[in-house]
Formats: C-alpha cells, sequence, structure tokens
C-alpha cells in the first residue's frame, strides 16, 4: 500500500490544477488483480496497454503544456528583473527606498515560487514514472508476462520523462536568484535555533501550495526509498541526504486544504 | 471489456478508466510513402541487434551534425502515446505488419508483438536534438558523478559490469538522454539527414516539417506535439515585437516571420494566447493577497528579513528536492539499462543453448545451422516468451514475496 498511499497524499498536497494529471495508480492496480493470473489472456493485455497508453499520453500532454508556460514565464520574469534593476539603476528614475524593497521582494518571491512550480513538475514526472514502473512489475508478477522492460522502454523516452530542459531552467532560475540577491545565497543567520524558527513560521505561513508541495514531495521521496519490502534489482537505493534535520522541521501539519 | 471505450478521460485517481485513442486513420497521415521506403532500408540496414539505448549511444553520429546554442522545437506525430505498436508500423508498407485500418479494434491484432518492438528500439535516438541539448546537460553530468558513485556502491548486487555502464554513462551522461518518441521521429530525421542548411534552426524543425506533412495542407486535425524550447520561444517573442507586440500580433503574421519550418499557426495561435495571458493577468490571489498585506505593513527591515528568510528556506528545500530528483532519474536509467543489458545477456544465452541443441539433436548440414538476420528476429521471438517465465523468476528475490505494495 505504500507508494499508493504516498501517491495519494502527494495529489493531495499538489497544486489543485494538477490534481488530476497524476497517474491513476488505485485504477490501474485494481485491473492488474481482475486479470487472471492463470489465464491472461491477450485482450487483457492489450486492454492494460490501452490504459497504460492513455494515462501516458494525458502526463504527455501536461507536462509539455507545463513546460511551455515555464519557458515563456521565465522570459517574462527575466524581463521583468531587467526593467526593475534599469528603473532602480543609476540610469533610471530612482523611486523610493520602500518601493525599491517591495518590488525586490517581490521579484524575489516570484523568482522562488516559479523555481518551486518546475521542480515540482520535475517531480510529478518522477513520480508517474514511478508509479508506472511498480504497476508493471505488478503486472508482470501477476501474469508471468514480461511487459515491462520493453514498456518501460519506450516510456523512457517520451516527453513527461525527458525532463532536461526543465531541469535546465531550474538552474537557470537559481542562477538568476543568485546573480538578483547575491547576499541570499549566505548562509543566513548563523543562529541555528532561529533558522529552524523561521523554518517553521515559514511552514506555518505557507499558504504557499508551492512550497508545501515541494516539502511534501521531499517527504514522500525520503519516506519511499526508506526501504522497500520488495527491494529487487530495479529497486532504488534509500536516499541518504545529509540534510534531513531540515526536513524533519520542515514537517507539516495535517494538511490544511488548499483551494 | 466495451466500457473502456465508451468513458471519457477525467483523469483523476478514482476516475473511471479512460477511452482507447481515437483510431490511428486520423493520426497517421498516409503521405509517408517516399520516407518511409527510406526508412525500410535503414531497418534492413541496422541488423536487429539489442536494444541501443540513450546512453550506449553512437558517438559517431553526434560528432559531425552542428551544435549550437538552438535548440531544436521537437514536434512528435503522435500526440498519441501508442504502445500498440503495429500502429507505428502502419507507414511502412514494405513490412509484413498488419495495416492500419485492420489495428484499432479487433482485438486478435492487438496481441503483443515483440517483434516490431525490437525494430522500434532499435532506432539510434536522434543525435540531432541530444547535441543541441548537450551544453546545458554536461553542467548536470560533472555534478552528478560524485553522487553517482556513492550510489553505485550500494548496487553492488549488480554484477560488475555495473562499474562499465558507470564509466559510460558518466561520459556519455552528456549525451542527449532526450529521445523524440521513437515511432515517428527517426523516421523523420533519417530523411532529412542528408541536407544541410546554414541556419540551425531550420536544420532542426526540418524534422519537424517531416513529423507533421500534414501541417500546411490542413487545418491541423493532428495535434503534433510541440515543445517549445527557449530559443523557439526568443525567436517567437521577437516577430511579436516587430509585429508591435502581443496585443496586435496575429498567429499567421507570427507564423510568417519566424520563419520556422514545421511550425503551424495552430501553434503559434495556442503560444501567443498563452503568451498573452502571462503578460497580463493579473497577479495571482494568493500573491495579490500576500502582497496587500506586505503593502499596509510598514516594510519594516524586520519583516524584510524575515520574508528573505522564509523564501530562503523555500529555495533550498527545492533545491534538494530538485538535486534529488535528478539524481532518481539518472538511478532510473541506469537500472533500465542494466535490465536491458542483462535481457541482452540472457537472451544471447539462450540462442546459443538452441544452436547447441538444435546441432545435437539432429544431423543439420553447416549451412543451415547458422541464424540467418531474417530467422534471428524470429528466433529471439521465440525465445523471449520462452525464457519470459525463466526470467521474472529470476527477477524477484526470494524472500520477497508479498502480494502488495
Amino acid at each position: 500500500m505504500k507508494f499508493g498511499k504516498r501517491l495519494k497524499k502527494q495529489i493531495e498536497e499538489t497544486l489543485p490544477e494538477w490534481r488530476d494529471k497524476f497517474l491513476s495508480y488505485k485504477d490501474l492496480k485494481k485491473l492488474v488483480r481482475l486479470i487472471s493470473a492463470t489465464h491472461p489472456s491477450p485482450d487483457a493485455e492489450s486492454e492494460f496497454i490501452c490504459l497504460l497508453d492513455s494515462e501516458i499520453d494525458k502526463f504527455n500532454a501536461f507536462f509539455v503544456e507545463q513546460e511551455e508556460e515555464f519557458v515563456i514565464r521565465k522570459k517574462e520574469l527575466q524581463e521583468r528583473i531587467k526593467m526593475v534593476t534599469e528603473i532602480f539603476g543609476p540610469a533610471g528614475s530612482r523611486p523610493s527606498e520602500a518601493e525599491y524593497t517591495t518590488a525586490m521582494t517581490r521579484i524575489r518571491k516570484e523568482i522562488v515560487n516559479f523555481h518551486g512550480e518546475m521542480v515540482l513538475l520535475v517531480n510529478y514526472s518522477n513520480i508517474n514514472y514511478t508509479g508506472l514502473a511498480k504497476i508493471l512489475k505488478k503486472y508482470d508478477k501477476r501474469t508471468g508476462a514480461v511487459l515491462r522492460l520493453p514498456f518501460i522502454e519506450k516510456v523512457l523516452q517520451q516527453p513527461f520523462f525527458t525532463t532536461e530542459l526543465i531541469s535546465r531552467l531550474v538552474k537557470e532560475c537559481e542562477d538568476m536568484m543568485d546573480s538578483v540577491f547575491p547576499s541570499a545565497a549566505a548562509g543566513g543567520t548563523a543562529d541555528q535555533a532561529a533558522e529552524m524558527r523561521e523554518a517553521e513560521s515559514a511552514v506555518a505561513a505557507a499558504e504557499q501550495s508551492i512550497f508545501r508541495n515541494a516539502v511534501a514531495a521531499l517527504v514522500t521521496m525520503h519516506e519511499l526509498r526508506n526501504g522497500s519490502s520488495t527491494y529487487g534489482q530495479f529497486s532504488l537505493p534509500p536516499l541518504g541526504s545529509p540534510d534531513s534535520d531540515l526536513l524533519q522541521s520542515l514537517q507539516l501539519p495535517s494538511p490544511i486544504p488548499i483551494q | 471489456m466495451n466500457q473502456f471505450h465508451n468513458q471519457r478521460i477525467t483523469g483523476s485517481v478514482s476516475s473511471p478508466l479512460p477511452i482507447i485513442p481515437s483510431p490511428i486513420e486520423e493520426r497517421y497521415p498516409k503521405t509517408l510513402d517516399s520516407q518511409s521506403f527510406f526508412l525500410e532500408r535503414e531497418l534492413r540496414s541496422n541488423p536487429v541487434n539489442p536494444v541501443q539505448t540513450p546512453f550506449v549511444s553512437n558517438n559517431g553520429i553526434f560528432g559531425p551534425l552542428p551544435s549550437s546554442d538552438l535548440d531544436a522545437a521537437y514536434i512528435s506525430e503522435s500526440s498519441n502515446f501508442n504502445a500498440s505498436y503495429p500502429s507505428s508500423y502502419s507507414s511502412y508498407p514494405g513490412t509484413d505488419q498488419p495495416s492500419v485500418s485492420n489495428y484499432p479494434k479487433e482485438s486478435t491484432e492487438l496481441a503483443w508483438h515483440p517483434e516490431p518492438l525490437q525494430r522500434v528500439l532499435d532506432y539510434p535516438d536522434n543525435p540531432n536534438f541530444g547535441n543541441n541539448l548537450s551544453h546545458g546537460v554536461n553542467v548536470m553530468a560533472s555534478d552528478e558523478i560524485n553522487k553517482q558513485s556513492e550510489w553505485s556502491d550500494l548496487m553492488d548486487f549488480m554484477n560488475g559490469n555495473w562499474g562499465e555502464l558507470q564509466g559510460d554513462t558518466n561520459t556519455t551522461e552528456s549525451k542527449p538522454e532526450v529521445a523524440l518518441p521513437a515511432d515517428q521521429a527517426p523516421t523523420s530525421f533519417s530523411v532529412h539527414h542528408p541536407q544541410t542548411h546554414p541556419s540551425v534552426p531550420s536544420n532542426s524543425n526540418d524534422l519537424s516539417a517531416v513529423a507533421s506533412p500534414s501541417s500546411s495542407a490542413t487545418a491541423a486535425p493532428i495535434k503534433a506535439r510541440m515543445r517549445w524550447t527557449p530559443e523557439l520561444h526568443e525567436r517567437f517573442v521577437e516577430a511579436v515585437n516587430q509585429l508591435g507586440g502581443s496585443e496586435k500580433a496575429t498567429p499567421k503574421g507570427v507564423l510568417k516571420l519566424m520563419k520556422v519550418e514545421g511550425l503551424t499557426i495552430y501553434h503559434v495561435k495556442s503560444h501567443l494566447q498563452k503568451y498573452r495571458t502571462a503578460r497580463y493577468k493579473p497577479e495571482s490571489s494568493e500573491e495579490q493577497r500576500v502582497i496587500q498585506v506586505e503593502e499596509t505593513k510598514s516594510l519594516d527591515l524586520k519583516t524584510v528579513t524575515e520574508i528573505n528568510e522564509a523564501l530562503r528556506v523555500q529555495m533550498e528545500v527545492q533545491k534538494q528536492l530538485h538535486e534529488q530528483l535528478e539524481i532518481q532519474r539518472k538511478l532510473q536509467l541506469q537500472i533500465e539499462e542494466q535490465g536491458r543489458y542483462l535481457q541482452m545477456m540472457f537472451e544471447n544465452q539462450n540462442k546459443s543453448i538452441h544452436k547447441l541443441k538444435e546441432s545435437a539433436s539432429l544431423e543439420i548440414p553447416i549451412d543451415r545451422m547458422e541464424i540467418s538476420e531474417k530467422d534471428h528476429s524470429e528466433t529471439e521471438n521465440h525465445l523471449h516468451d520462452k525464457g519470459a517465465a525463466e526470467e521474472v523468476s529470476k527477477n524477484k528475490m526470494p524472500k520477497n514475496d508479498d502480494g502488495k505494495i
């Protein structure tokens, strides 16, 4: 039940528009169970494949569309940053400090949120892939077929799984952040306790579904990777993240319905 | 089972099952004859070898192509992912696959065809795309190498080839992992490969032209899946600006100015719409709320610091997540590659056993014993089935026999 529950939790935490775009893991699992183990008919197999196909279509469509929007938004963000820095730069008119701060803070927030959304898309891709791999494994196990290996090959090449562009945009976003807010990269407060408090208040105040979602995703990943009951040669090893304290402090309270 | 055909795609977790995608006839135009013939020849010339992976790619192909900063736009012919392999052969008249019209509803035709699968997977990945992306991916690769070696230690139950694969994948990591859906893209690429274009954009977009050959002809009933890259978007923005801004610009005008082959007005139109929304959409309610709060508060240093701190933490978490995701993805790719490799070894082994048996049990003249190119794939087909049961049991570790995950 582990993956199914995790996926469900992830979906709960996700941005509302994304909720119905994830893998219908539960349904597929049910289908696999229904398929007769002793007499797996080719009909059943093709039905199964068809379903998987349409799921993959769903992913692809959503992913590519999001990707397109991110490409557009990133450019816009860049333009805005340029504009703002020009206005407050030596050449432009110099409005008040307060306005400057406001504008900069707004931009900072935008960059961070934008970054977050993109990372969540990568997460989306990954979690769906994981689900697919699992369901295929179940199918093979149930029917003794060898559907998994060749099918997954094709999945690997699907647009939704080829996340290179998004990852690149993420990196560029981080660079953007560093260049616009050079001090931001620095360690922040030396006081550990204060930092943790900040983190907690940040989470508490996080109506920011993006942030919540990111934390949830990270937590999910940790849990998924921390030992599976069917650890095999196709399983991923446990996460060895050194920053798990940060994660601990960020454990979310019970999910607030996000609407 | 017919219910599957009738229900709409809703997609939510507890939804009814999605419909089967619309018939293939609409999707695959019948105009690919010349290209398909070319491809057919390519097929024959490539011996049926084990699956080409993105990693173990033919570096030779990548070499000569000009690397540029302009990424290609991908257009894949199939907006519909079809693992139903017979359909991808609809455009190859020369093969003995079931024709397009036979595909959709007949259950007998939908039986799993490992053989065509093999061929589909034989396509080398489209080098053009990868090349363009490689400069971006390169950056990632070097960062990940250290982390990867950690994981490789953990996965030492895999056989010794792991180490070799590691070396391979690291060096070829910078090579494109991106490939178009196997069915159509290689087709288009192999056709246009000989052509050289001075400007890379049109070169890369030649692909798209072939991939959606009907694009210029019809009003895009085929929704070719287009992937916008930053560079392509850049050109778009330039064109829009030339036309006086996003409000004034028309899709037709932009399309003309962009001069990108294979780009349809449909693509431009939807992109323009998105573009307009991105520029003039009022800020999201969430942000607006927060900003109002911000602005009513006096922006003293403390508040600003708090906000910045929260943002910093958020960024940290996101960065971490992303890093983990990248690592995970690489691992997943490597796992699959390893699986393929093992599969291949297994099949080779089976093949030689089969061969031995044959020669031992019957007195066959030597020339008949040699497996020809044609027979090879059929034999593999057999072995695939026969070996299936064995492979499945091989994959399972003895103690893990629970029914649930």
